[in-house]
C-alpha cells in the first residue's frame, strides 16, 4: 500500500499552496491503512499538529481519490534522529552507563522501521545505461548504511556522512571521499544517497560515475539533446563517484565545475569520491580542485584486523553460511589489499564449501597447504632494487645517481630515505644488503627506516606519495 | 488589521520571538516570518522553527483585530530603528505598512491561514510548576554546561528533567561529563522528560527581569514555559536518557575541600599550557606535604605548576581537560567546593562545600 503514498502527496500538493506542501508534507511518512484509518507519521510533535488540525480533510480525500479508502486519519510523531548512537573512540574515557565493552566496530542500524517508500524516480534518463536493480536515480538499494562496517579506518567519513545525511547541503559540502581501490567508497556514498531518500522521499538523488557524466556530457553536445543541464543542475544530491576519471577530459572539467558551482550556491549537496585527493589528480584544474578541497575532504584506509573480522562475519551472513572465528581470522589475516579482494576469496571459499559439501573449516584445512590459491596474487619481489630506485627518483624529479650519490640535500635525502623504505618494505631486503646497494653502513639504513617509519604516522602527505609509489612499483 | 503601539514595547517584543524565526532552516520559507495577531487590545506575536515556538503579548491600542505574518528579522531590524514613538501597523491583504512619525514602510507578507498551527499542551494530562526566576535560571546555568551538540546521540543534546525520590532533578551529560541538580522538591508526580538544550538557552535568553516566577508545564511530548508575557512551547527529544545515577561515585576515596577561586586561578593558568595537549592538566595531591597541585606540560611552551597547601589523607593524581573543569568551578556557586577523587581512572567528582544539591563528575583523560 505504501506505493500509492507518493501518489497521495502529489494530490494534497494540487490541493494547498506549494509553501505549506514544502513546509509540512515532505518529511511525512506513511505507516499503514488499517480498518478504515490511515496512519502517518510526523518527525515532530509541530509537524503532526499542522497535518492533524489544518490538512486532515484533505489528506483523507487525497487517499480516497488515490485508491486507498479510508475514513479517518492518524498523525503519529516519529522523530528522524538517528536514535541508536554509534560507539566512537574518543581520548577520553567514555561515561558508559551500560559498561558496554568498547566495541570497535558497530554496523550503524538507521532507526526508522517504517516501510520503504521507492524513491519518486522522475529524473529522464536520456543516455543513461540502466543497470541490474538500479533506479532511475543511479543507486544500487543493496549498498545501506546498516550493511555498511565501521570502524577506526573509517569513523570519520561516516559521521561525516551521518551529517550529510541529516541536512543535506549544509554542513559538509562538499563532501570528497578518497581512498584506494575496494575500500568501500562506493558503498558509503551510495548508502548516503539511499539513506537521504528514505528519508525525504520529495527529494532528488543523483548518483553517477564521471564516466557517466563524461558520456551524456559528449552525447549532449554532439546530439544537441536538451536536458542535459536540468538532469545534473536540477536535483538536491549529486553523487560523482570514481572521480579521479575526469584525468584529461578538459570540457567535461569545466562542465562539472560549473555544475557544482550552480548546487553550491543553491546549498544543494554534492558528494565526490576518488582514489585521491582532488588537489593531487593530475591536470585538475586549481580552481576545481580547491572547490572540491573545500567542503570537507575524508580519507577512507585499509581496514585492520578486527574490523576485517567484522566485514568477513557480515559477509559470511548475507550469503547465508556459517563460518567459525578461527576460519575468520585466518582469512583476515591472509594479506588482502582491499576488501574486494576480501570478497574474491571469500566467495571462492563459500563455492568451494557449497560444491563440496563441506563447513567453511574443513575447505579451508583441506586447501590450508594451497595458500597461494587461495590468497590473492602475492605482490613481491618482481622489480629488482636499480629499478625500484629509478622509479622513486623519477616519481620525485630527480636521477637514480642523486639517490646512489652522497649528496644531503634534504629532498634528495628524503627521496634515498623512501627508496629504502620501499626495499624494505615491498622487496624484503635487509638493511645490510640495501646498505651495500648504496654503499652505506647498515646503521645508516636502520636510521633512515626509523625515520621515514616515523613520520609516516604523523605525515600525511607522505603517506600519500609513498602508497602512490608502491602502487607504481606494481603498475 | 490597525494596531497602534509603543515603538520600545514592540522592538522589545520582536527582539524576543525573532531569534527563533531567524534561525529558521532553510527548507520551510513560512517560518522565517512572525505571525502578528491583534485583538482585545493586545497584539500577539508568534514566532516557530516547529521545533520551538516563542508567544509574546503585547498591549497595543488595537483599533481593527485581525492576522498577518511578515519576515520577522526585516520586521524588528527596521522597528529598533525608529524613534520612540507610537508605531501605527496597518494591513491590506498580504501588505503591512507600518509607520512611525517621518518613517514609513510596506512590507510583503503571507497571509496568516499559511502560518503553522502550534501544538497547545494538554494542561489536563500535564505536569506543572511555578519557580522563582532566579532558582531557574541558576540551576539551568549549572546543568546545561555539560549537555552535548553531538546530533548523532540525540538524547544527550538535552537536559533530562527526571523526578526521583519526591523531588525533580535536571541533568545533563555529553558523555565526558555530568551534571546534576536537585531543582525543585516535594514533586508527587512522574516527570521523565528531555528537553532540548538549545530550547533552554531560548528560554534563559527570554526569562525576563520583569517576571517574578516562571511556570513550567510539561506532557509526554511538550514543555511549556511562561514567563511573564512570553511562552515558549518546544517539543521533548523523543530519546531514552542513560541511567545516570549508577555514574555518580557514591563515595570517593579522597575528599578534599579547596578554595574555588585559587583552584579556578590554579586551572587557567595550566590550560595556557595545556593548549598544546588538547587541554590536558594534571591535578595531584600529595599526603606528605599536605599538598594539591595542577600542573600542565607544552613539550614547546614549557611547564606550569601551581600548588595550594590542603590537608590530604592519600596520595591521587589525575589528568582532567582543563576546560571542563573550568566549566564545573564556573558552574559550582559556593565559594569552598568539595573535590573528590579515586583514582585515575574514575571519575573526579565536584560539588559545592556547604549546599549539596548539585553534583558534578567529570571522566579523567587517558595519561
Amino acid at each position: 500500500m505504501s506505493d500509492k503514498w507518493p501518489a497521495i502527496l502529489n494530490a494534497v500538493k494540487a490541493e494547498v499552496s506549494e509553501m505549506a506542501f514544502e513546509s509540512y508534507f515532505t518529511n511525512l511518512k506513511y505507516v499503514s491503512c488499517e480498518n478504515d484509518t490511515l496512519t502517518i507519521s510526523a518527525p515532530s510533535v509541530f509537524l503532526q499538529t499542522q497535518i492533524d488540525k489544518k490538512y486532515r480533510g484533505i489528506v483523507i480525500d487525497a487517499a480516497n481519490s488515490c485508491g486507498l479508502p479510508c475514513s479517518d486519519l492518524n498523525v503519529i510523531v516519529k522523530s528522524t534522529e538517528s536514535q541508536k548512537s554509534t560507539v566512537i573512540k574518543r581520548g577520553a574515557y567514555e561515561i558508559r552507563p551500560d559498561n558496554a565493552p568498547q566495541t570497535i566496530s558497530t554496523s550503524y542500524t538507521p532507526p526508522s522501521t517504517a516501510p520503504r517508500m521507492a524513491p519518486s524516480g522522475n529524473i529522464t534518463t536520456y543516455a543513461g545505461v540502466k543497470r541490474f536493480t538500479t533506479t532511475d536515480n543511479g543507486l544500487n538499494k543493496k549498498y545501506r548504511l546498516d550493511n555498511y562496517i565501521v570502524g577506526s579506518n573509517n569513523d570519520v567519513a561516516v559521521n561525516a556522512a551521518l551529517s550529510v545525511i541529516e541536512n543535506p547541503g549544509t554542513r559538509y559540502n562538499p563532501l570528497f571521499i578518497y581512498g584506494g581501490p575496494g575500500l568501500g567508497k562506493t558503498h558509503l556514498i551510495q548508502a548516503i544517497g539511499n539513506e537521504i531518500l528514505e528519508r525525504n522521499p520529495q527529494m532528488k538523488v543523483l548518483y553517477v560515475t564521471i564516466e557517466q557524466f563524461y558520456h551524456d556530457f559528449v552525447e549532449a553536445m554532439r546530439k544537441k539533446i536538451e536536458g542535459f543541464t536540468e538532469k545534473y543542475r536540477n536535483v538536491d544530491v549529486l553523487i560523482v563517484d570514481d572521480f579521479q576519471g575526469i584525468v584529461g577530459k578538459e570540457k567535461s572539467q569545466d562542465e562539472f565545475f560549473h555544475t557544482f558551482n550552480e548546487l553550491d550556491q543553491h546549498n544543494k549537496q554534492v558528494i565526490v569520491s576518488s582514489d585521491r585527493r582532488a588537489d593531487q589528480i593530475a591536470t585538475v584544474d586549481e580552481r576545481l580542485a580547491s572547490r572540491l578541497m573545500q567542503g570537507i575532504p575524508i580519507d577512507i584506509q585499509m581496514p585492520d584486523f578486527e574490523v576485517r573480522c567484522a566485514i568477513i562475519k557480515m559477509k559470511a551472513d548475507i550469503a547465508h553460511q556459517d563460518i567459525d572465528d578461527a576460519s575468520v581470522e585466518y582469512i583476515a589475516g591472509l594479506g588482502c589489499r582491499n576488501i574486494r579482494e576480501l570478497e574474491g576469496v571469500l566467495n571462492q571459499v563459500f563455492l568451494r564449501a557449497d560444491l563440496r559439501n563441506k563447513t567453511v573449516a574443513e575447505v579451508i584445512k583441506e586447501d590450508f597447504a594451497d595458500t597461494t590459491q587461495l590468497a590473492p596474487a602475492q605482490r613481491q619481489a618482481s622489480i629488482q632494487p636499480k629499478k625500484l630506485v629509478e622509479k622513486v627518483a623519477k616519481y620525485y624529479g630527480l636521477t637514480s645517481d642523486d639517490l646512489f650519490g652522497t649528496c644531503r640535500v634534504k629532498n634528495i635525502n628524503t627521496a634515498r630515505q623512501i627508496s629504502w623504505y620501499l626495499m624494505s618494505e615491498e622487496l624484503k631486503m635487509s638493511t645490510v644488503k640495501i646498505g651495500s646497494e648504496f654503499s652505506k653502513d647498515h646503521t645508516t639504513i636502520m636510521s633512515g627506516l626509523k625515520k621515514i617509519r616515523g613520520s609516516i604516522k604523523t605525515d600525511f602527505s607522505l603517506r600519500e606519495q609513498i602508497s602512490e609509489l608502491r602502487e607504481q612499483l606494481y603498475a | 488589521m490597525e494596531v497602534e503601539i509603543l515603538q520600545d514595547k514592540l522592538a522589545k517584543a520582536l527582539n524576543a520571538v525573532s531569534r527563533v524565526a531567524a534561525s529558521t532552516k532553510a527548507g520551510l520559507p513560512i517560518l522565517v516570518n512572525v505571525l502578528l495577531r491583534a485583538d482585545d487590545n493586545q497584539l500577539t506575536l508568534t514566532a516557530t522553527n516547529m521545533e520551538l515556538a516563542t508567544v509574546e503579548h503585547v498591549d497595543a491600542k488595537v483599533a481593527k483585530t485581525g492576522t498577518i505574518t511578515v519576515p520577522a528579522k526585516l520586521l524588528a531590524e527596521f522597528v529598533s530603528n525608529l524613534p520612540k514613538e507610537p508605531v501605527t501597523i496597518k494591513t491590506t491583504g498580504d501588505k503591512m505598512t507600518i509607520s512611525a512619525g517621518k518613517y514609513k514602510s510596506t512590507i510583503n507578507g503571507i497571509l496568516a491561514d499559511d502560518f503553522p498551527e502550534l501544538p497547545k499542551i494538554d494542561v489536563e494530562k500535564a505536569v506543572g510548576f511555578k519557580i522563582n526566576v532566579d532558582i531557574f535560571k541558576e540551576a539551568l546555568n549549572e546543568v546545561i554546561i555539560a549537555a552535548s551538540n553531538d546530533t548523532t546521540r540525540p538524547a544527550l543534546t538535552g537536559v533530562y528533567f527526571n523526578t526521583f525520590e519526591q523531588a525533580l532533578y535536571i541533568a545533563a551529560t555529553d558523555g565526558y561529563r555530568l551534571a546534576d541538580k536537585r531543582f525543585v522538591e516535594d514533586v508527587q508526580s512522574e516527570i521523565k522528560a528531555i528537553v532540548p538544550a538549545s530550547t533552554l538557552q531560548e528560554v534563559l535568553r527570554l526569562v525576563s527581569d520583569s517576571a517574578q516566577e516562571v511556570e513550567v508545564q510539561i506532557s509526554d511530548s511538550l514543555i511549556c514555559f511562561k514567563m511573564g508575557d512570553v511562552e515558549v512551547t518546544s517539543k521533548l527529544i523523543d530519546a531514552s536518557f542513560p541511567d545516570y545515577r549508577l555514574l555518580i561515585p557514591k563515595n570517593t576515596v579522597l575528599n578534599l575541600e579547596l578554595d574555588k577561586a585559587e583552584l579556578q586561578r590554579m586551572t587557567k593558568v595550566a590550560a595556557l599550557f595545556a593548549r598544546a595537549s588538547g587541554g590536558s592538566i594534571v591535578c595531584e595531591a600529595l599526603a606528605d606535604s599536605n599538598t594539591f597541585s595542577v600542573s600542565a606540560v607544552a613539550s614547546e611552551l614549557g611547564e606550569n605548576t601551581a600548588t595550594m597547601e590542603v590537608e590530604v589523607s592519600e596520595d591521587e593524581k589525575v589528568a582532567l581537560n582543563s576546560r571542563y573543569l573550568l566549566d564545573a568551578l564556573g558552574a559550582a556557586k559556593d565559594n569552598k567546593i568539595l573535590f573528590g577523587i579515586s583514582s585515575k581512572l574514575e571519575p573526579v567528582v565536584i560539588r559545592n562545600a556547604q549546599t549539596n544539591d548539585y553534583t558534578h563528575i567529570i571522566m579523567p583523560l587517558k595519561s
